[in-house]
């Protein structure tokens, strides 16, 4: 076990505290908010790194799947099951803790499931989605597989956008603070006073999900991965099971858009259809194809980066035509990203080789 | 080779510090004389509802420059921050937050699309910032936020005085189609709960795509339905489109349609075909031929003037909505100044305000204020509006 891989992950730690104590110091409190909702947003771009990058497979739909997490978890916690509250079957749920009654703003009366349940019914969901999808849709290469990737987000859009429990044009709002752990008032909720415990909680999330894609990088897996998007044909004669290990890493992608998505819905109490749209999708690509494809740190600091400074709004009205022009340009003269490992690589030997015993890995 | 990467990375990175230096630096701005009020705005100004948010932003910034021409209110300028959410409510969100906690807006103005103002209502309520929606939905004002207001007619205000004309005229059996957008579904949900309330029929309802071509089909099966009237309910061009394919296949009963007709091009498009259409609105697009002792006459002359001087083309209701929110603000904090519970009292007992929507009389209970007067019944005669 290479233990060395870890070192960018506790220098993410790391930075992540800095970051807070220098915000803190400097009293420009209100960036933790942009700075939240960018985590959540980078989880779904470290799930499409791992599926372009690694695994070579491109998914246009990614929007849709963390439209998927959102929205389920939005419907299930603000859906009012108090006219229901004598059935059995809630009763029961009441029970297990799973249903749980609440206040609203204006003093109305609530029951509806718990977050818990939500974040893992969107898991569920989001998984046997990925699966019935991806079986068939794996099988295309190319064009191909990008074109059925985007018919499916469009798909998921217009079901949001028409069916009435999703609140079609409007979305879903008054979702409730997801309490993680009632024991010691762990909140994601979008409120100021929760501000600073929100940023880390969205960044150890964060962490989280960076841990078990480094593991999965440089394990076994990883290798395989790596081995099919070189060459599907070689991989498969060296006894790759190639369709197993593309699922595999699709229903992980998918899984973490979700994961963002619940989270995400919880934090800012709401969701709409503008996350489900194909222009989400493309960001999500355009920012890991500038992050430098299979460079999940790269990945990782252009998803904060970008997604930070579209969220404050300094893209104005150019907001989608930036990251369309992104694409393109680092298409057209940097088509391995702007933070390519060598490049990284040989600036850390530089500096290696100048200051022997210093180690520090710039993520 | 290396050395042209090393340099578009330098490059990249300089002109990224470059843009957030100045955007930073820009926020501190000397303090002029008396303290500038600030307010903001989250409107569509891109984007899908960018018909909404485009004149609603052009509208704000002409009022402000005129009113900081004037050397502002009681002294104090306008310091108006436009951010543009492209219609999405995760923008809507972040730039709420924003605009209270880092800017301390007096008021926002907007969001353009009612999921954006559900979206931030409960945000604007906890931080105890005034919100003046510019989107149409109930639920904004129902249940009643205390610091949460909107300035358009309820979507249910233009039905009920459709039911109303139609009744004048006898009609107790319509048709209704709707286009497949948000603004068709809710239309056909209040047409169908205040019909039976005036004693009126829906024969017969169909929803059509609303990028349709031809309605040819849709309206021949409505045709066969014998009815007395048709209701057209969308917001694109196939209002011109059931018009046009109405005369084509002979059917001559009267043709009603939403306040989202209000906008002449449609009219232009469907050409002979669109005369005689009803159909209820603002009175903003008929502002020249209202009588002259109307008591809006005098405002919404001068905002489609200005507006059209400054900008050259056609006044909305849209920009009306903004209009009429940012002067609502105005003239609380003329009567109230600039503190903040007192402008919010201010607005909540403002009664006879006139404005391009209609005549605002807030109370406790009611953070819309308008009523069923602010509807007018136009209808289309030799290519224009008038009065019904």
């Amino acid at each position: 076990m290479n233990k060395k891989i870890y070192i960018p992950v506790i220098a993410l730690v790391l930075l992540v505290i800095v970051i807070q104590l220098i915000i803190h110091a400097s009293d420009a409190a209100y960036y933790l908010t942009q700075l939240t909702m960018s985590a959540y947003y980078v989880l779904v771009v470290i799930g499409l790194c791992l599926l372009m990058g690694y695994a070579g497979q491109i998914s246009l739909g990614q929007a849709g799947f963390f439209a998927i997490g959102g929205y389920i978890s939005a419907v299930l916690t603000t859906y009012n099951l108090l006219p229901y509250s004598d059935s059995g079957i809630i009763k029961f749920f009441s029970k297990l803790r799973m249903v749980i009654e609440r206040q609203d703003l204006y003093g109305n009366r609530l029951l509806s499931f718990s977050p818990w349940v939500g974040f893992f019914a969107a898991v569920a969901i989001t998984v046997i989605i990925a699966l019935l999808i991806g079986i068939p849709v794996l099988k295309l290469k190319g064009h191909y597989l990008a074109m059925a990737t985007l018919g499916f987000g469009l798909i998921i859009y217009r079901i949001v956008l028409g069916t009435a429990i999703f609140g079609e044009a409007d979305g879903v709002s008054d979702v409730p603070g997801f309490v993680l752990i009632p024991a010691c008032a762990l909140e994601v909720n979008g409120s100021i006073s929760l501000r600073i415990q929100n940023y880390y909680i969205a960044w150890f999330i964060v962490i989280l999900g960076m841990i078990i894609s480094v593991n999965l990088i440089h394990s076994r897996v990883g290798r395989a991965l790596r081995s099919i998007h070189g060459s599907e044909d070689a991989a498969n004669a060296m006894g790759v099971n190639i369709s197993k290990y593309k699922l595999y890493t699709f229903i992980l992608s998918a899984v973490l858009a979700a994961i963002g998505g619940v989270f995400l819905t919880h934090y800012n109490g709401s969701i709409g259809p503008s996350e489900a749209t194909s222009m989400k999708s493309i960001r999500y690509v355009a920012i890991v194809a500038v992050g430098g494809m299979a460079n999940i740190w790269g990945t990782l600091i252009m998803g904060v980066l970008l997604n930070f400074l579209s969220l404050r709004g300094y893209f104005g009205t150019y907001d989608d035509a930036v990251f369309g022009a992104i694409f393109i340009i680092i298409m057209l003269f940097a088509p391995q990203g702007l933070l390519k490992i060598s490049q990284l690589q040989k600036i850390c030997t530089y500096f290696k080789s100048r200051n022997k015993g210093h180690e520090r890995a710039s993520p | 080779m290396k050395l042209t990467r090393i340099i578009i990375l330098c490059t990249a990175i300089a002109v990224l510090l470059a843009v957030l230096l100045t955007i930073g630096g820009c926020k501190k701005k000397p303090a002029i004389e008396r303290a500038p009020i600030k307010v903001g705005a989250i409107l569509a100004v891109s984007g899908g509802a960018s018909f909404l948010g485009a004149p609603e932003a052009k509208t704000l910034e002409m009022i402000a420059e005129e009113i900081n021409a004037e050397g502002g209110i009681n002294g104090h300028k306008i310091e108006l921050i436009i951010k543009d959410s492209q219609g999405s409510s995760e923008k809507a969100i972040s730039f709420a937050k924003q605009l209270i906690e880092e800017e301390g807006v007096l008021a926002i103005i907007g969001p353009s699309t009612s999921g954006e103002s559900m979206s931030i209502k409960n945000i604007c309520e906890d931080a105890k910032t005034i919100l003046l929606s510019c989107a149409a939905a109930e639920t904004i004002v129902n249940p009643v936020a205390k610091y949460v207001f909107k300035t358009p007619q309820k979507d249910s205000y233009a039905v009920i005085s459709i039911f109303k004309t139609m009744k004048k005229l006898g009609i107790s059996t319509i048709g209704v189609v709707v286009g497949n957008t948000g603004f068709g579904k809710g239309g056909k949900d209040q047409l169908e709960k205040y019909a039976p309330e005036y004693g009126i029929d829906i024969v017969i309802s169909e929803v059509y795509d609303r990028a349709a071509t031809d309605l040819t089909g849709v309206l021949t099966k409505i045709k066969a339905k014998d009815v007395q009237a048709l209701v057209n309910w969308s917001i694109v061009p196939a209002q011109s489109i059931v018009a046009k394919n109405m005369k084509q296949i002979g059917m001559d009963i009267p043709l009603f349609q939403s306040h989202g007709f209000g906008n002449i091009k449609y009219v232009e498009a469907a050409g002979k075909a669109a005369e005689g259409i009803i159909f209820p609105c603002g009175r903003l697009l008929v502002a020249d031929v209202l009588p002259d002792g109307h008591p809006q006459k005098a405002v919404l002359s001068k905002y489609k003037n200005d507006y059209e001087t400054k900008y050259n083309e056609d006044a909305s209701t849209f920009g009306g909505h903004a209009y009429d929110a940012f002067m609502i603000l105005v003239e609380a904090v003329k009567k109230a100044g600039i503190e903040k519970e007192n402008v919010r009292d201010a607005i909540e007992n403002m009664s006879g305000f006139v404005g391009t929507g209609g005549i605002f009389n807030f109370s406790p209970g009611d953070h819309n204020g308008l009523d069923l007067d602010s509807f007018e019944i136009l209808t289309v005669k030799e290519g224009k509006f008038v009065l019904y």
